[in-house]
């Protein structure tokens, strides 16, 4: 490193009037003094914070996007769900769930048979009843589990039912009241009872039999 | 949320079905009148004591309480099902080597009875096929009879179906078959009628679909 001459030292710390410097002497006078101003000033903005606030000045491109690859977008994009719950209202979706699933379906709950089970379709005509239900061995004898329906008004009544394969014994009660055996049955057997009365009889196929 | 979940489980767990593996009194208890209620569960306790099925002894005395039978006509009823019971047991303990019998069996070969099936022709179609469930060849047997046709010469014909290979309901294809041949215009006797679908065998029509509006089908 080349010594500073003392003049210039003198005259940089404010001791000699720098008028009275050699004329290369007062050249580098000023340079040092210009380049002390400009290391002295504050930048105004850092270069980092300028680029940043020229992008975010300068208005993204908008490209058209087509309908479906925006809904294939809005699908596909990650969102944040918050499900809040109150206990109550958790334990009573809860036991709706559970009598969905563990009450039996009676028979025609559904007409999608099992392997051991199979379609019954009972159809009998009664004009002027105002009901008809099928009651047999397949629900236990109870009333109101299996009703004929007539939408049209033809006194033409039916009803379809997923049954368990094989042997039922039933019969119809037509307006709450009347017993009377199945005329299409085609089988029938005594109910046992004394008083010479018959109970119709189906034998349901497995679905795995039927044609 | 874990408390809720562990809750939510707690509640869907099934649960013992009561319903399903209640007594037989609690079966019985308000679906028939209490004055034969002490009778039926002597009848049903005797089958139990027996071995025999109680199941059609519960739905007999199930059918009278829904159709309002009299008291002693019920019970008569249920009592007539455990004689039917006891009979079959003595069928199939003839027809079926080995012991105890199948409670399937006895079950049907009851309801065979009740339909009017004679014993020796149950007892002759147990024989043919022993270990196969009975229901479906008696049911064809019924159908037969039903239809006036002669109980040997019906029997003949599904042991003869058996032995070209049909099996369980479409024995009672073979019934259906004869009752239409019965029915065919121009008119054929009963043994024409069974000789006809002798020749068939195996290959009698399948019933059509259980689906239909023409009338009650399930077979």
């Amino acid at each position: 490193m080349s010594p500073i001459d003392p003049r210039l030292q003198e005259a940089l710390d404010g001791e000699r009037d720098p008028g009275d410097l050699p004329l290369d002497l007062r050249e580098a006078y000023d340079r040092l003094t210009s380049a002390t101003q400009l290391l002295t000033a504050t930048p105004p903005v850092s270069v980092a914070a300028r680029v940043m606030a020229e992008i975010r000045q300068t208005p993204a491109p908008v490209l058209p996007e087509a309908p479906m690859r925006r809904f294939v977008h809005f699908l596909g994009r990650p969102r944040a769900v918050t499900v809040r719950l109150r206990p109550v209202w958790t334990l009573a979706l809860a036991a709706g769930l559970a009598a969905i699933l563990l009450l039996p379906s009676g028979p025609g709950g559904g007409l999608t048979p099992g392997v051991s089970e199979g379609v019954a379709n009972f159809v009998g005509h009664f004009p002027g009843a105002r009901s008809v239900e099928v009651v047999g061995s397949f629900n236990d004898w109870s009333r109101g589990t299996l009703h004929l329906s007539d939408d049209d008004h033809d006194g033409i009544w039916h009803a379809a039912a997923v049954l368990p394969a094989g042997p039922h014994e039933y019969m119809f009660v037509v307006d709450g009241e009347r017993w009377v055996p199945d005329p299409l049955a085609g089988r029938y057997v005594d109910d046992g009872f004394g008083a010479g009365q018959q109970n119709s009889l189906l034998i349901v196929r497995p679905v795995a039999a039927q044609p | 949320m874990r408390w809720e979940l562990v809750l939510a489980l707690v509640v869907a767990h099934p649960a013992p079905l009561v319903a399903q593996n209640g007594s037989d009194s609690t079966r019985l208890a308000g679906r028939v009148p209490a004055a034969a209620l002490p009778a039926i569960d002597s009848i049903i306790a005797a089958a139990v004591a027996e071995s025999l099925p109680t199941e059609p002894l519960i739905q007999k005395a199930l059918e009278g309480g829904a159709k309002n039978i009299p008291v002693a006509r019920l019970v008569s009823g249920v009592r007539r099902g455990l004689l039917q019971l006891r009979q079959a047991r003595i069928i199939v303990g003839r027809s079926v080597p080995g012991q105890p019998p199948p409670e399937g069996h006895v079950a049907a070969v009851a309801a065979a009875l009740a339909r009017g099936v004679p014993g020796p022709i149950v007892e002759r179609l147990l024989t043919v096929a022993p270990n196969e469930p009975p229901g479906p060849a008696l049911h064809a047997a019924a159908d037969l009879i039903g239809h006036h046709f002669d109980p040997d010469s019906a029997a003949d014909l599904l042991v003869e179906a058996h032995n070209k290979g049909l099996r369980g309901v479409r024995l009672l294809d073979v019934a259906v078959a004869a009752d239409h041949e019965l029915q065919r215009p121009g008119g054929r006797t009963p043994s024409e009628a069974l000789a006809h679908v002798r020749a068939m065998l195996p290959n009698v029509p399948a019933a059509e679909a259980a689906v239909t509006r023409r009338g009650t089908k399930g077979s």
